[in-house]
């Protein structure tokens, strides 16, 4: 999934892009694919906390429903923890944004590590492997370092992402007042 | 950010231990699964030879104490017992759910993996430990001084909290320990469907089999905490002198009837619902047509599976409910009869018309919705509570739920052996010994179970060792039948080997032809250690109904 308005992402703090606070020239969000909404995931614990009070009602009092309740809390729990914690492992953003001087990539992973990249534009190559054992593999070099992006993309979704970088580089070079890069 | 490497997964070869005894490998995981329940399977199919053995002729002859004289009634009952039990928790839910579920869902939805693989292999591993306890109930100090515990795989109060020994306590903690192994498989499986779908895999775009192994997980995960905490009263009751199902401490041993069957009738739909996803595709595989009525398949095992809920006292409808309550649960009984029938004629609406190839699933597939429908039909007429005074416990009773369980559940798990043995191990079966196999298990399931309609009807009480000479001619029968099915097992066994050893290796990823068109079909066969690291796009899935 990619998307140029960052819906969904948290604002990031203006220091992950070297203090920059002008309007970036281009700016795109990249996090792995996920089936579950929101909504969906509150469904889903409304759901089972509905089927499993089922039971507990016509014993209410009792002390059966005392020898009930452990099971039918834990589960719910269980389940609950267990969908955020699979979203929680796959919560990993890489956003990047483009000034004709400067382009930056922070990459956040989801046990908190972010990773971060800084280059200037009309040094960064672009590159899509075709014959790379991952297909369509993207990467990014400037400032003596090369970084993949988007790897978890399809290969079709980082090829439509690498036309769209391509387009803004090449934008960002020429308001820079550079000549285009060869 | 990753520093950029060509970062596919370089080739593991894991050791024999490694990839076996520590897997978290949802296919890996799946086969473990199989090959564990067909290994318990036989066990238990060997407890119901020995019984059908001692059913054969009137009076007792093989099942006898010491003395060699006096009939050992005590191991009748452990038989009994340990076969539920056994083919209840150890067999079915592990093969389909398990196995099948394990291996397919996430190939099926493409997903890499499950979510979470590391309890996918304490999921296994509990199960294992559970068939370990329950094997060893078998083999303890139970009651009448002897081995084993003989109190139904229903384990009802009282006859459960006052059985001698420790033999009931095993089996307490086998069924515990397995209902653990079983939340946590459906937790994983849950999560897994609703969070890792391949994009544009919308709810009702996802194969049928996917959403029966979804349907099923909710069914154990709402079902099987009612029992964990049943049969953990049960344990207290017998062990630390709590009276929740005692009169004598104010208890009542009818609400644990109550508990257990609240389980219990979800439980056999946990059997029985993979099965219905499984078999659609088969169906529609050999038919050489798309599914017929997807949404109304989809919403029919949504449909069983809630009304499996609101249900369980038409197996109680001798202890004592008013009439109200016995009507209600009389016509809730009977809607279910609804959804179910719009899943049978969605499946001959898909065969209608197609170009049916009669190959070894297709066959076990067919077999199945006929078989599957008997059971049906007399589950309606055991529905009707007054009917049921009559039929209550009689071998009627054996005979319908051995229709839609021994000839419908363990069909489906047949029928996924010979539609996937290719997939999963890139070999394919002799169609030939298939056939016989299929032949051979359907003539002599029916021969074993359907005299037991007859049975049922003279009034032959079930759980007994010994009937008087008006019931001999349909147990001679049965038992025929029944050593013809077993037989029939065996012959599985060889053909399994055969295959894995010598099958013709297969190298068509969607060998059964374009109908056979979910994601594992384009997958090598077998499949490579890691699939679906880059999700699938939606050209490799969405095929246009045609």
């Amino acid at each position: 999934m990619h998307d140029q308005d960052a819906a969904g992402a948290s604002a990031p703090a203006a220091s992950d892009f070297g203090g920059r606070s002008d309007e970036p020239l281009y700016r795109v969000v990249l996090w792995p694919h996920r089936s579950l909404s929101d909504r969906g995931f509150l469904l889903v614990m409304v759901f089972t906390g509905a089927m499993l009070t089922l039971p507990l009602i016509p014993l209410a009092g009792t002390p059966v429903a005392l020898g009930l309740l452990p099971f039918l809390v834990a589960v719910p729990l269980a389940l609950g923890f267990a969908i955020r914690r699979n979203a929680r492992d796959g919560r990993l953003t890489e956003e990047l944004r483009l000034w004709p001087d400067l382009v930056a990539v922070v990459r956040r992973e989801p046990r908190g590590r972010v990773l971060r990249w800084e280059a200037n534009p009309y040094w960064v190559s672009l590159t899509l492997h075709k014959d790379a054992k991952l297909e369509n593999y993207l990467t990014l070099k400037g400032a003596g370092r090369e970084i993949e992006l988007g790897a978890f993309l399809s290969p079709e979704e980082r090829e439509a992402l690498a036309e769209e970088l391509e387009r803004a580089l090449a934008r960002a070079v020429t308001q820079a007042g550079g000549p285009a890069p060869q | 950010m990753a520093d950029a490497t060509v970062h596919a997964h370089e080739e593991e070869h894991p050791g024999f231990f490694t990839r076996w005894f520590l897997s978290t490998n949802h296919k890996d995981i799946g086969i473990l699964y199989l090959v564990t329940s067909a290994v318990v399977g036989f066990i238990s199919v060997a407890f119901t030879m020995y019984m059908r053995l001692e059913l054969m002729e009137p009076g007792v002859q093989y099942m006898l104490m010491e003395d060699g004289v006096t009939p050992n009634g005590h191991l009748w009952n452990v038989m009994v017992t340990a076969h539920g039990i056994l083919m209840m928790f150890f067999v079915v839910i592990p093969a389909l759910f398990g196995g099948f579920g394990n291996y397919f869902m996430p190939l099926m939805i493409g997903a890499p993996d499950m979510a979470f693989p590391r309890m996918n292999n304490l999921s296994y591993w509990m199960y294992v430990a559970g068939t370990a306890l329950a094997i060893l109930s078998v083999i303890s100090p139970g009651g009448n001084g002897q081995l084993g515990s003989g109190v139904g795989w229903v384990l009802y109060a009282p006859l459960s909290t006052r059985e001698a020994g420790y033999s009931t306590d095993l089996a307490i903690f086998a069924v515990h320990v397995s209902g653990a192994s079983s939340i946590l498989g459906a937790i994983n499986m849950i999560t897994t469907f609703l969070n890792m779908r391949a994009p544009g895999m919308t709810l009702h775009k996802t194969p049928l089999f996917a959403w029966s192994i979804f349907v099923t997980a909710w069914l154990i995960l709402l079902a099987l905490p009612v029992l964990a905490g049943a049969i953990t009263m049960l344990l207290t009751d017998r062990n630390f002198g709590t009276t929740f199902f005692d009169p004598a401490g104010g208890g009542d041993p009818v609400l644990y009837q109550h508990l257990l069957w609240f389980f219990g009738h979800p439980e056999v739909y946990i059997l029985i619902v993979p099965g219905f996803g499984l078999i659609s595709h088969i169906i529609s595989t050999f038919s050489k047509k798309p599914i017929f009525g997807y949404l109304g398949m989809v919403y029919a095992m949504v449909g069983i599976g809630v009304l499996g809920f609101v249900v369980w006292a038409h197996h109680m409808y001798t202890v004592g409910m008013s009439h109200t309550q016995q009507s209600y649960f009389m016509l809730a009984t009977m809607v279910i009869a609804v959804p179910t029938g719009i899943k049978i004629f969605s499946w001959i609406a898909t065969m209608w018309g197609g170009s049916i190839d009669f190959k070894t699933p297709m066959l076990w597939a067919m077999g199945f919705i006929f078989l599957f429908t008997v059971g049906g039909v007399t589950g309606v007429i055991l529905s009707q509570a007054g009917v049921d005074r009559a039929y209550h416990d009689t071998y009627y009773v054996v005979a319908h739920f051995h229709y839609v369980m021994s000839l419908g559940a363990i069909f489906c798990i047949f029928a996924g052996i010979y539609y996937w043995i290719g997939k999963m191990s890139g070999r394919q079966y002799d169609e030939r010994l298939g056939k016989i196999h299929f032949w051979m298990m359907f003539i002599g399931a029916n021969i074993t179970f359907f005299p037991q309609h007859f049975l049922g009807r003279q009034g032959m009480p079930r759980r007994y060792i010994d009937y008087p000479e008006a019931y001999a001619l349909w147990n001679e029968v049965s038992s025929w039948g029944a050593f013809l099915s077993g037989a029939s097992f065996l012959l599985f066994f060889y053909i399994m080997y055969k295959t894995l050893t010598s099958g013709e290796k297969l190298t068509e990823p969607a060998y059964w032809g374009e109908h056979a068109d979910t994601l594992e079909w384009t997958l090598p066969n077998p499949p490579p250690a890691h699939t679906f690291e880059q999700l699938p796009t939606r050209d490799m899935w969405d095929k246009p109904a045609h």
